[in-house]
């Protein structure tokens, strides 16, 4: 029967690379020795690399050797676009297609499958380098991230290219953060560390809740667009100076209609709370499986795994749905990756060093909540 | 994200130039989860003892390279801050810091986006000042650090 395969994101150790407690060699004997049967590798080139965009040949040869000794596969590497690179111009869509093709060679020297492009990458930038791609057998995978949803213009256009040209190098990596339904515990605990009121997480999580049941102002507002970090932006300078782009005015003003009615003086930071409400792509689970050919592989974005109540030393994450994108998953018999990415440390980055997250350990818990969803 | 932990606490030093103490220095970390080509690298809010020295006093020594102002590190197009690095920022002051405790106030400024942003053209014509706010990527507000500076400053 078709397998899904589990493996580790290193962006989950970020911090312990920081803190220099794990280096990459550690990272990669953790995936191998302590996940029970996990073996796919992702990295971030520029987190993971020394020298990128060339490190050294007995880099090179090291990296191949861990991956034999270690008996782990290199899956995917997530590679990155700054238009500002050049400083005195922006990066036209020609210079950015020439740096995802050097990221491509390098991805290929390393013995990657996938390259994954950020969900805001112009698809001509793709289509462009797309030919270096299927020269080297890489595939290329456009994050499908959090707002954006899997029915939304991205994915659509990527489909429309791969059934027209019928390339099987291009397609998309869906982040399960997708699937996201209310924020974190960790999250809102931070946020009220950050001085919100505990009545502004609350009107969050019914803002998500009834977003989710498809009632009041913002249940038909459409974010599919965007990515998480520019809407972000554009909501500050929306509070700023009352200015915005077109796109964005009916989701803002009701976020501030919500917050006005039910805070008497809101604070920026009540804004910024219930603001987050917009920011769940709404993705239905059966559009999973519809798009299983499209998959390059998948981020199992989490952000704080917990024990089922009643069920001791097994996890889930309460924030998102994993259960139903699993099942369809399943039922299309997709055998590739997903790959577990902890994003909830920045949640507890205010706290003193001894209260940080403890990264490797939140992974081991995801690793034992997706081992039980595809065995079931 | 890591905002409390970019500065090395331990690493406020005084530094000559010519035989003069001509500043102080400390150690840094890139505020992010991945390195960036150094030309993104676009200074630093601080304000030392309520005291504000602006980019243009600041130089930064990373790669092995002698310390470079940001004028100069702006055109290191192709090389890149690795994310397990520390750099060194340098900061101009004439007689450096006494000795004993010292309040900074820090934002890093670093050009990192996801892709293209409304504000791309503005920035290479203008790039945000360290402090406003605008280009401080994963360090979204001003950070506190009490640091201590050794007997003698160095």
């Amino acid at each position: 029967m078709a397998k899904i395969r589990r493996g580790v994101s290193f962006y989950s150790y970020q911090q312990t690379q920081f803190f220099k407690q794990l280096n990459l060699e550690g990272q990669i004997r953790e995936v191998s020795e302590n996940l029970d049967g996990a073996d796919g590798i992702e990295i971030l080139d520029e987190q993971s690399l020394r020298q990128y965009p060339h490190p050294p040949d007995d880099f090179i040869e090291r990296w191949h050797q861990w991956m034999e000794r270690y008996q782990v596969k290199p899956v995917t590497m997530d590679v990155f676009m700054d238009v500002l690179q050049f400083r005195d111009h922006v990066m036209s869509y020609h210079e950015c297609a020439e740096r995802l093709m050097g990221d491509i060679r390098l991805a290929k020297r390393l013995g990657f499958k996938n390259v994954r492009t950020l969900a805001v990458v112009p698809i001509e930038i793709l289509v462009e380098a797309l030919p270096v791609a299927e020269e080297l057998d890489v595939r290329l995978g456009k994050e499908i991230h959090n707002p954006i949803p899997l029915h939304g213009k991205y994915v659509q256009e990527i489909v429309e290219h791969v059934d027209r040209s019928g390339t099987k190098h291009l397609g998309i990596v869906p982040d399960m953060g997708i699937f996201q339904y209310q924020p974190s515990d960790s999250k809102l605990e931070w946020m009220i560390r950050h001085g919100a009121s505990r009545k502004a997480t609350e009107i969050l999580t019914q803002t998500c809740l009834d977003i989710r049941a498809g009632v009041g102002p913002l249940a038909g507002v459409d974010m599919s667009l965007v990515t998480a970090g520019n809407i972000e932006v554009s909501f500050h300078r929306f509070l700023k100076t009352g200015e915005c782009d077109p796109y964005f005015k009916t989701a803002f003003d009701a976020i501030v209609k919500i917050t006005k009615a039910s805070i008497s003086t809101p604070t920026v930071m009540d804004y910024d709370v219930i603001f987050q409400s917009i920011l769940f792509s709404r993705t239905r689970p059966e559009d999973m499986g519809k798009l299983m050919p499209y998959i390059i592989s998948i981020h199992g974005k989490f952000y704080h795994t917990t024990e089922i109540p009643g069920l001791p030393g097994e996890y889930e994450d309460c924030s998102i749905d994993y259960e139903g994108p699993i099942s369809y998953l399943k039922q299309a018999g997709y055998e590739g990756y997903i790959n577990s990415e902890y994003e909830g440390q920045r949640f507890y980055q205010d706290l003193p060093f001894e209260q940080l997250a403890d990264e490797v350990d939140q992974v081991r818990k995801h690793q034992k909540m997706l081992k039980r969803l595809i065995d079931a | 994200m890591l905002d409390n932990f970019l500065v090395r606490k331990d690493s406020l030093m005084n530094f000559t130039e010519d035989g003069r103490v001509a500043g102080f220095k400390f150690a840094v970390r890139n505020a992010n989860y991945r390195g960036v080509f150094l030309s993104l690298h676009n200074g630093y809010y601080i304000k030392m003892d309520n005291v504000v020295y602006p980019r243009e006093v600041q130089e930064f020594e990373v790669n092995g390279q002698p310390p470079r102002d940001f004028e100069e590190i702006k055109t290191a197009v192709y090389e890149h801050w690795d994310y397990d690095d520390e750099g060194i920022v340098y900061v101009y002051k004439p007689g450096g810091l006494t000795p004993g405790k010292h309040v900074m106030e820090f934002q890093q400024s670093v050009l990192a986006a996801y892709g293209y942003m409304p504000t791309d053209e503005i920035w290479v014509k203008e790039p945000p000042v360290p402090g406003s706010g605008a280009g401080s990527d994963k360090t979204v507000s001003i950070v506190t650090y009490e640091l201590e500076l050794g007997e003698g400053g160095f």
